[in-house]
């Protein structure tokens, strides 16, 4: 069993919030949440019916009809808050999963990957039609094309308020950079 | 005899024997902090449950935490969670609701992310 000694400790004191990243296969989830979590990847097990449904007792966990995904998983430890981000799997079959997910987020952070970006419709459809607060985070690959931000937001079809951001989600600065844009416009989207 | 379609077990059968449900007016959920009551008893605990408290001896986690460091799916920890909080012996911290987020607690967020 690992230990949680080295980390920062959280108090009862902290707040508990999360933020949900995501996106479809292969687009930099796990990439992004293992650059700034200060924990060590921690793999966590949902058990889903064949039906993609969420098992919530324990009867019948074992069964042949039970499935299980990992799921990624980060923390960051701040005064007075403690925040927890989710990767959450892209595949559509796992809706449910994905509306648990999602059910108390400050926000989404969506991943797209200019080289297949109607890849991440179905993920923003998702998004807006639950009516969640997101911005748009262009994963930068050696290969990606360069697009100007105009002709992204256009293809994306995003409104003219939602943030779109260039990062490359192996770097704790930049990943940081694209949490700080999703936060800002929580933020404006609350006060306004 | 195995077979590569031989599935592990997801949790110990006794576990999944228990028929563990959530108590009534628990609430608990994956980034539900759980911490130690002051005044629990532990001792007495099945093995799930003694590994639980000596992963909280350090302080409050999350209840997804807990789950990976005991290795169980969280659908298991969170009954078992559910259960200990039910008995007293744990006390939970909820998350926020977001449907109007707290400005507060959206500053405390940025400041923590522009000091990482
Ligand atoms: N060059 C570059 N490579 C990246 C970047 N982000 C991720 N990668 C690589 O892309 C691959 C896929 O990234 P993952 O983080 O596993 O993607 P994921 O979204 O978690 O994928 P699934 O969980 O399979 O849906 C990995 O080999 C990463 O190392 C990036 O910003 N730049
Ligand atoms: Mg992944």
């Amino acid at each position: 069993m690992a230990s949680a000694l080295s980390e920062s400790r959280i108090s009862t004191e902290h707040i508990p919030v999360k933020l949900v990243i995501a996106g479809p296969f292969g687009v930099g989830k796990t990439t992004l949440v293992d650059a700034l979590s200060e924990i060590k990847p921690l793999n966590t097990e949902e058990v889903l019916t064949q039906a993609g449904t969420l098992v919530d007792d324990l009867t019948g966990v074992n069964e042949k009809t039970t499935t299980t995904t990992a799921i990624d998983f980060g923390r960051l430890t701040m005064p007075g808050v403690v925040l927890y981000l989710f990767g959450a799997p892209g595949q559509t079959r796992f809706q449910v999963l994905w509306n648990e997910l999602v059910r108390g987020a400050l926000g989404v952070l969506v991943l797209a990957d200019t080289r297949r970006i109607d890849d991440s419709f179905a993920v923003l459809d998702l998004v807006e039609s639950a009516g969640l607060r997101y911005a748009v985070a262009v994963n930068h690959f050696p290969d990606s094309p360069d697009y100007p931000p105009d002709a992204l937001r256009q293809a994306l079809d995003l409104h003219a308020s939602t943030p779109l951001v260039v990062c490359d989600a192996r770097d704790p600065v930049s990943a940081r950079a694209s949490l700080i844009a999703l936060v800002e416009h929580i933020k404006e989207l609350v006060l306004s | 005899m195995t077979s590569g379609r031989q599935r592990r077990r997801v949790v110990p059968d006794y576990m999944a024997a228990a028929r563990l449900t959530v108590p009534e007016n628990v609430h608990v959920e994956r980034t539900t902090l759980v911490y130690i009551a002051p005044d629990a008893a532990t001792n007495g605990l099945d093995p799930p449950g003694s590994h639980l408290l000596t992963l909280l001896r350090d302080g409050p986690l999350s209840v997804y935490e807990c789950a990976a460091h005991l290795g169980l799916p969280y659908c298991v920890v969170r009954l078992l969670v559910a259960g200990l909080v039910g008995s007293g012996t744990l006390l939970t911290r909820d998350p926020p609701a977001t449907d109007l987020p707290d400005i507060e607690i959206l500053e405390l967020v940025l400041s923590g992310l522009r000091a990482l």
